[in-house]
Order: C-alpha cells, then sequence, then structure tokens
C-alpha cells in the first residue's frame, strides 16, 4: 500500500513537472515569454512543496499561490511591460516576424507569361514513389526541373524553404551532372510525351508521366500528387533559372502554374554617416526600386521616388516613457482630465454614501425584533444584488429613463405631475443623477447585507446600558451603534468607493459616458469617469486599439487609487483595531 | 490539488494545439450559417486534392478578436469568414493575404460596390458572398403607397402622427442609421482615392452633410420624432404596428413577418433630388497572410467558394444581398431582397480603415447634439470633424 502510494506520488509530480515544463516551452514557442516564466517559478513551487521537508505547509498554498500567479501576477506584469511598447494596431508583430514575413513577399511582373508543368514519375510495381521530376514548358521550350532538394524544416517537420534548378531541353535532351534526360514521344503522335528517360552511370530507369492539369486522364492521380508530392515538395520551392531567374508557385495561378517571381526585398549593406561616425547597417532594400527601407516608430517604410512613404509592416517595439509623456501633453486627456477626475471622485463618494445610508437604513429596519416576516423582506430587498447588472442597468436605461417612453416622464413627471419631460439621458445634470440613481439601486443590497450582519454582533446589552442611563434613541444610535459599526464597515465603504472609482460597467452601459461635453474637442461625456474616459481614448478614439497607450493610463489610475485608498485608510483609522 | 493543477495544464495545452495552423491541412474559421456548406465544399476538396479541410464554427462577433491573437503567433485558421470592415485593422496588422489572382472576368462577376469594400490601400483582401443595406420599411396598412421623396415623407408622417400612432421613427442617433441623410446631398467619411480612403479628408462637415443635418433636426422641430427614439423603440412600434414607416436593415424582417405586420420594403426617400445613400455592410472569406497553405487556400476560395452554385447556396443558408451578379439575378423573385438591393446599388462601403474607429463616437455625439438641440447641425458636425482630426493627429 505504502509502495503503491510512493509510487503514485512520483508519477504524479514527475507528470506535472512534465507537463509544466512543456506547456512552458510551448509558451516560449510562441513568444509569451512572461507566461512562460512564471510557469516555471511555479514549478519551482511545486517541487519545493513536495520534495523539500519544509515546503510542507506550502502544499495547501499552492492552488492559490498558482491561481494568484496565473490570474494576478501576470496580468499585472504584462500591463507593466505593455505600457513600454507601442503594442497595438498596426504593431502587434515582433519584428522579427516582420522581417520573416518581408523576405517572404514575392512579385511578379503583370505580364508574365507562366509556366506550365507535367510531372514524371518513377513508378514501384506500378505505384507512385516520391522519385519524381517535372516537365516545365512554356512558348513551346521543354525545360527540365528534378525533385527539389530540401533547405530547411520548421519544428513541425514541415519544409519551409526547398530548391532546385531549371535547364531547357536541346533537341528533347537535357544534360544535369553526369545524367542525361531525354524526352520519348510516342510513336503514333510525337506531341504527346510518354515518359523521361535517365541516363547515368549509376542508374537508368525512366520516369514515366504521372500527372498535367491538361490531361484528363491523369485526373485519377491527381490526389497523390497534390497531397503527397506538391505539399510536401513543390509548394515552397524555388526552381532557379539558368539566367538568375526564381519560378514559384504564386497567388495568381495556385498550383496550376509556375510563374517567375522576384523577391520584393532583400538584405543589404549600406554605409552611414551618423555623428560624425561612419558604419555598416543591414537595411531592407526594395528590389524593385533599388531604395532602403526606412524603419521608425516601429514601423518599416517603403519609399518611392517622389519621397512619399508607405507602410509595409509595423511591430511591436519599446518606447520607453513616451506613453507616459503622451498622457501629460496629449491636450485630448489633459483638458478634461480636471473635470472627468472631480466627477470620478464625485461619483464614487456620493455613490458610497447613498448605498451606505440606504442600506444601513433598511438594515436598522429589519434589526428590529418588533418586524414581522423579517426575512421575506430581506430577500425581497437583497434582489436587486441578485439579478445581474447587465440586465438591471438596461432596464433603467430604456425603460426608466427614455424621455418620451420611460415610465418615470410617461407616467410620473408628465402624467401625475403634468411637468415638461426629464431629460434624463441628455442633460449632464440628470445623466448624473441618473448614473447615482442606479448605482443606489445596484449597491444598497451589499451595504445593507454587510450592516445587517455587523448589527447583530453588537451586544444587546449595551443598550439597555444606555438605556438605563436615560440615552435616547438617537444618542444611542450615534454612540454605540455607529461607532461599533464602523469598525468593521470601514474597510468595506473604503473598498467599495475603490470599486466604483473603477466602475466602468455601471457607466458604461447606462450612458456611455453621454451626453457629450459641449464644446470640448474629445469624445469625453459629462458623465465619464477615468477609466471610461481612458477605454474610449484608447480602444475607439484613434486609429485602431492602443494596449501601450491604455496600459500607462491604466498603470496611473492604479497609482491614484492606491494613494487615496490609503489615504482614506489612514483618516478612518481602519485596520487600528485589527493590528492592535 | 494536482489534478486540477494538471487539468489547467492540460486544457492550456490542448488550446495551443488545437488552435495551431497545419501545412498541408486548412482550416477555415466561420459562424453558423455557412458551416454545413462549407464542410461539404472542403470534403469535396478533400477527395479531389487529399487535402483535408476542416470547418470551425465560431461566434461572428469572436472571429475577429480571435483571429488578431491568434494569427501573429502563427496560430489560427487559414481562412476567415467576417465582415469587411475587419479589413482595414487586419490588413494593417499584416494579417490577411492580397488576393492577386482575382482579377479580369473573375471581378467583372461581382458588384463593384461589395469589392471595393474588401480594398485596402489598393489591393483586394477578400472575396464577397453578402452584403446589406438598411431601407426603409413600411407597414402596408398605415402607408398604401411608400413615398419617393424626403418631402412626401414628412407629409405622410405628419399626417399618421397621432398620440399612440406614429408615422415616422427611425434610430436617428446613430450614425449609421443616420448616414442616408447625411451622404445622399454630397457628404462622405473619408474622400475616395486610387490609394485607398485618404483619412485627411474628411467630408461630414460639408454642405451636403450638413443639409442632411438640418433635415434629421427638422423632423425633431415638427414632432415626427420624439426624444428618446431609439432602435428599441422603433423596432416594438412597428411590431405592434404603431409605427408607419421606419428605416431598418434585411435582419429586421424576420421578426416584422412573425409579428404579423403587412409591410413592404422600398428605397428610402431621396433627399434633395438624390437618390438616397445607405451604408453598406459586406461579409465574405478572408485568407491569413500568416497560414502555411496560402496556395490551397486560394484554390479553395477560386475554385471551390467562387461560383455560381455555392453563392446561390450561401444565400439561402445567410440571405444577405447577393454580390456575384449572376446569382443576384437567380433572386429577382424576392421582392425585399430586390429593394434591398436596391438601396445598396446606391450605397457605400462603410470605410473600412482603422481610423473609422473614432468616426463612429465622434458623429454619435454630433448626432446626440443635433437631436437634442444642444448645437446647430453647422457647429456639431463641424465640432465632429474636429474631434475627428485631431484623434487621427495622434
Amino acid at each position: 500500500m505504502l509502495f503503491l502510494r510512493k509510487t503514485g506520488f512520483w508519477i504524479l509530480l514527475i507528470l506535472a513537472n512534465a507537463l509544466l515544463l512543456w506547456s512552458s516551452i510551448l509558451m516560449f514557442d510562441s513568444s509569451m515569454e512572461g507566461l512562460a516564466l512564471s510557469l516555471i517559478f511555479l514549478l519551482f513551487i511545486v517541487d519545493f512543496a513536495f520534495l523539500h521537508p519544509k515546503g510542507y505547509p506550502y502544499r495547501y498554498t499552492l492552488p492559490a499561490l498558482g491561481l494568484l500567479l496565473v490570474l494576478t501576477v501576470f496580468p499585472i506584469y504584462f500591463t507593466i511591460k505593455t505600457a513600454f511598447t507601442n503594442y497595438g494596431t498596426g504593431h502587434l508583430l515582433t519584428r522579427q516576424q516582420v522581417i520573416e514575413s518581408l523576405l517572404k513577399e514575392y512579385v511578379t511582373d503583370e505580364n508574365a507569361l507562366p509556366y506550365d508543368y507535367r510531372v514524371f514519375m518513377r513508378l514501384e510495381n506500378l505505384h507512385p514513389t516520391e522519385d519524381f521530376l517535372l516537365l516545365l514548358e512554356r512558348s513551346d521550350v521543354f525545360y527540365l526541373a528534378l525533385k527539389p532538394s530540401v533547405k530547411q524544416r520548421d519544428s513541425r517537420g514541415n519544409v519551409i524553404s526547398a530548391s532546385t534548378s531549371i535547364v531547357p531541353f536541346r533537341n528533347d535532351q537535357a544534360l544535369i551532372g553526369d545524367s542525361t534526360y531525354t524526352i520519348i514521344r510516342s510513336k503514333q503522335d510525337p506531341e504527346r510525351i510518354l515518359s523521361v528517360n535517365m541516363a547515368g552511370p549509376t542508374d537508368a530507369r525512366p520516369y514515366s508521366f504521372f500527372f498535367s492539369f491538361d490531361d484528363a486522364s491523369t485526373l485519377p492521380n491527381q490526389k497523390y500528387f497534390i497531397s503527397e508530392v506538391f505539399a510536401a515538395y513543390l509548394e515552397k520551392a524555388d526552381f532557379l533559372g539558368p539566367e538568375e531567374q526564381v519560378l514559384r508557385f504564386g497567388t495568381r495561378y495556385g498550383f496550376r502554374k509556375l510563374l517567375e517571381s522576384r523577391k520584393k526585398y532583400g538584405l543589404d549593406t549600406i554605409t552611414v554617416e551618423q555623428d560624425g561616425k561612419v558604419t555598416q547597417r543591414v537595411v531592407f532594400v526594395n528590389n524593385l526600386t533599388n531604395r532602403p527601407l526606412e524603419e521608425s516608430d516601429g514601423f518599416f517604410y517603403d519609399t518611392d521616388k517622389d519621397g512619399s512613404r508607405t507602410i509595409v509592416g509595423g511591430y511591436s517595439s519599446f518606447v520607453g516613457l513616451n506613453n507616459v509623456f503622451q498622457m501629460f501633453t496629449d491636450s485630448r486627456l489633459s483638458i478634461p482630465f480636471m473635470k472627468i477626475f472631480g466627477w470620478t471622485l464625485t461619483w464614487a463618494s456620493l455613490s458610497v454614501l447613498f448605498t451606505f445610508t440606504v442600506g444601513l437604513a433598511l438594515a436598522l429596519m429589519l434589526n428590529n425584533p418588533r418586524l414581522k416576516s423579517r426575512a421575506f423582506y430581506r430577500t425581497l430587498l437583497i434582489i436587486p444584488w441578485a439579478i445581474p447588472s447587465f440586465i438591471s442597468v438596461l432596464v433603467w436605461r430604456h425603460g426608466f429613463f427614455n424621455e418620451t417612453y420611460g415610465f418615470i416622464n410617461k407616467f410620473i413627471v408628465s402624467g401625475l405631475m403634468g411637468l415638461e419631460p426629464i431629460r434624463w439621458l441628455n442633460n449632464d445634470f440628470w445623466a448624473k443623477v441618473s448614473c447615482l440613481i442606479v448605482n443606489t439601486w445596484l449597491g444598497f443590497p451589499y451595504m445593507m447585507t454587510v450592516s445587517l450582519g455587523a448589527l447583530q454582533s453588537i451586544p444587546y446589552t449595551f443598550y439597555e446600558a444606555a438605556s438605563i442611563d436615560g440615552a435616547g434613541r438617537g444618542l444611542r444610535f450615534r454612540k454605540i451603534t455607529l461607532p461599533l459599526l464602523m469598525t468593521s464597515i470601514a474597510p468595506l465603504l473604503v473598498g467599495s468607493f475603490a470599486f466604483n472609482f473603477n466602475n466602468f460597467v455601471g457607466i458604461y452601459l447606462l450612458t456611455n459616458g453621454g451626453p457629450e461635453m459641449p464644446n470640448s474637442i474629445t469624445n469625453a461625456g459629462s458623465t465619464d469617469i477615468l477609466i471610461s474616459y481612458t477605454y474610449k481614448l484608447a480602444f475607439e478614439g484613434s486609429r485602431g486599439q492602443n494596449f501601450g497607450y491604455a496600459s500607462a493610463i491604466t498603470l496611473f489610475i492604479f497609482l491614484l487609487v492606491i494613494a487615496i485608498s490609503s489615504v482614506n485608510f489612514k483618516l478612518s483609522g481602519t485596520f487600528e483595531e485589527v493590528n492592535r | 490539488m494536482k489534478r486540477v493543477f494538471v487539468m489547467v495544464v492540460l486544457v492550456s495545452a490542448l488550446f495551443v494545439s488545437l488552435f495551431a495552423a497545419e501545412m498541408g491541412k486548412l482550416t477555415i474559421w466561420c459562424s453558423e450559417a455557412q458551416v454545413s456548406i462549407l464542410q461539404k465544399l472542403g470534403d469535396e476538396f478533400e477527395s479531389l486534392y487529399g487535402i483535408p479541410v476542416n470547418v470551425q464554427q465560431v461566434t461572428f462577433g469572436d472571429i475577429r478578436s480571435k483571429f488578431l491573437t491568434a494569427a501573429p503567433a502563427g496560430e489560427g485558421p487559414d481562412i476567415i469568414v467576417g465582415a469587411h470592415d475587419w479589413v482595414g485593422e487586419l490588413a494593417a496588422n499584416g494579417l490577411l493575404l492580397p488576393l492577386d489572382y482575382f482579377t479580369g472576368q473573375k471581378r467583372a462577376n461581382y458588384l463593384e460596390s461589395a469589392l471595393k469594400g474588401f480594398e485596402y490601400g489598393g489591393k483586394l483582401y477578400g472575396l464577397p458572398y453578402g452584403s446589406e443595406a438598411i431601407a426603409l420599411i413600411y407597414n402596408k396598412e398605415l402607408v398604401p403607397v411608400p413615398p419617393s421623396t424626403m418631402e412626401e415623407l414628412i407629409a405622410i408622417a405628419k399626417e399618421l402622427t397621432d398620440g399612440e400612432l406614429r408615422g415616422f421613427v427611425f434610430n436617428a442617433g446613430d450614425f449609421y442609421m443616420a448616414a442616408p441623410f447625411l451622404f445622399t446631398a454630397g457628404g462622405y467619411v473619408f474622400k475616395e482615392t486610387a490609394q485607398g480612403l485618404d483619412p485627411n479628408d474628411i467630408g461630414l462637415a460639408n454642405e451636403g452633410a450638413v443639409l442632411g443635418g438640418n433635415l434629421i433636426k427638422r423632423l425633431y422641430d415638427e414632432g415626427i420624432m420624439m426624444p428618446g427614439d431609439n432602435y428599441q423603440i422603433m423596432d416594438s412600434l412597428f411590431k405592434d404596428g404603431l409605427a408607419g414607416m421606419i428605416i431598418n436593415g434585411p435582419w429586421a424582417i424576420l421578426d416584422i413577418q412573425s409579428a404579423g405586420i403587412d409591410y413592404g420594403v422600398a428605397v428610402i426617400p431621396s433627399i434633395a433630388g438624390k437618390k438616397a445613400k445607405p451604408f453598406i455592410g459586406v461579409q465574405g472569406f478572408m485568407i491569413s497572410s500568416k497560414s502555411p497553405n496560402h496556395i490551397f487556400a486560394l484554390e479553395f476560395l477560386a475554385n471551390f467558394i467562387d461560383q455560381k452554385e455555392v453563392m446561390y447556396k450561401l444565400y439561402l443558408a445567410d440571405p444577405r444581398i447577393p454580390t456575384r451578379a449572376d446569382v443576384l439575378a437567380l433572386v429577382q423573385d424576392q421582392p425585399d431582397v430586390v429593394a434591398f438591393a436596391g438601396s445598396a446599388a446606391n450605397g457605400t462601403p462603410m470605410p473600412n480603415i482603422p481610423a473609422m474607429n473614432s468616426v463612429w463616437s465622434a458623429m454619435a455625439g454630433a448626432l446626440t447634439q443635433i437631436i437634442n438641440n444642444l448645437l446647430t447641425p453647422e457647429q456639431a458636425l463641424q465640432e465632429a470633424v474636429d474631434k475627428i482630426v485631431l484623434a487621427l493627429a495622434q
């Protein structure tokens, strides 16, 4: 039994090690170094916990540690890392990936004549092999191409580059190395080519006609040719011609014809003079215009003879503190910033105040032993909390606040009171009021629940003693209930403040930040809080997405929330009770 | 615990291998409507060429974002089915393969407006199969003959509007819906040039756009439109038989039919004597530039999907306006399709360049200000243009 347990333990541990190592290698392979490093770190902790005698207690914290690493530490690391790059639309790939893809770009001449081809194959017991050659044909001239030799394979074993040369036939004969290849034509119909004979010093067997797209009788061989021959050898192959031309299968004719193609960009070294020093640099050169590519701001630019630039590739690069500088010099951010910051503070503090007041009042009511069927009321009052806020916010927005058809305007404001309809979501003041109403509705059940718990922990004897001393209801509330409640609730209030400071959903779903600030030069809205405004700036407000900039702003907000929260903690004396 | 942990690792490893692009095997991401057709075509492809085709169903809204994460890492599908306005972002990131083969007669088979939607920087990046545009949908009981000019529409709407009953409702706060008003008399988002759209030439505050803005304002001033009107209200009013005319797209038709409304579809009435010009959205097939199987993907696109019968089957499965002229001719017996096609024929594809991001929010702001009478249309539209220019100057 013990033996079994031991073996099981080791097998599981080795398995966990192997899997962690393997997945971190996979992560490295797909250039996710951060995640890979976290996994390796986790691997060390796992081994420590299970192998080291002192590590025993850590076994129980492993799940939490694992989740902490993957869900908290890694995102924070990634955000910080991204804040110093220009990662975003146009800058998603790495520089290496862009270089590789530029080197893979081919151009073909618009009017170039394509080459047709037929396949000849050596058969073994009538079965096709992988020993084949191609007969290329263009304008009645035949060329011979042997099976391409593989130059490079990727990690999965797929061919990524291969090459062969093409040799023209003269009088149906071509010489490659020591071997002579002869075209054998049908006697009845000299146009039909039956096979290509090879006569070499060691080996002399014919290659028989196997497949051509123009010959319907070879259709049964198509499947074999495409999947076993074309996909394995020809798709990425360069066919090098006698006049330095390169034939490839390209995107114009697919696998049907070959076309002369050239690499669009090549590498070249140029001499540059910079700060008086002469250095050699490797640059890309456009083979059509012979101009080097310019590289700046994480882009490769191709320039034409008029000097106008087009982007040919962009990569994610380190930009240092640029994003941070931009945050302070960007007039789009700095001008409405104070307004939005002010509203964010108002919104967060009023939200806390209202939810807490309403929640506490209801909790006091529910805490009264003379109230009948308290459980029923409590259940009812928790409902706003139980309904997903996505649903209730939309009900508020469309069902209650709509100017013409909304419940409040239609039945209460114009219906009962006969007043002008209130422009709930289209007037800055009323839009702010709507936001607070909805957030209070969503938030009070939480405050009520925690207050109720805290109230029940206050000993009844305190109240008895106070009333014997002649304290009234108000005094008892101020002197006993509130202070005792605060010790346990204050940290939650600070937490609630921090949450509402970044309550993106509450704002974005209800008003989407609107109404627009009039006469503003940005898409800032009157109810935008910092997080929704930066979301708009980073993801909706410019050329595509700008993750780098967004990360920098996020870090800034993170620092703000830390500062405000620590001041709050200090002021409210929270945790002091706990520390004592 | 260990088991949980091992599971996590296994799942993540599986995730990586599931999405890996493989050489010699085509992977297609598409939404539900196209799966069975493409799988059948894929089986045919495999029996002819021995190259297996794996069709994966991905929620339409997720295809773009998943592709954006997977493709740069060399993972992801070889072919995706998506909307034309993804092209700008995907091509700017170097993730799409230009379709060079698509020239001459192959191009002529398709409606030019649909092809234009898939062009970016002067190159074609997608094979369109269906398009859509908004049109005027009217309740035949309330409006027997649809108006052909905006003046007629206003007259009919005024006469009909009475208490609960509304003559004309549309979602004026949404730039997509309001576009025909702004574009018809000469407004445009970005100027079209031979190199693609020019983000430095914005025509959203020119004379034609302002004329359209004033027309929207007039609809509110004359009590035809109400503050607070939005898409949901328009939709439910029409389905309850309480709206005479609305502006909406083909996606709304099924619901309207099942609500039992006797409806008709017509082109949006002309403005200032010109045919209305709505936005067009086009759906199509795109090839990943990071795919190791370019040649097979192209073959699949050029010789399997680009066929009259296949395009017709795609239309039956996902009834958008066919973009192949000979397929469009096959559906002339469908009055709704013909009407929507008529509306699209004069439309302009939604700009696909990434700069469009900043236009949506700025224009939504301008329209809100026009609707709520906070600024004059001239001011509101000019402010929107200033915002767009500023956003793009970054």
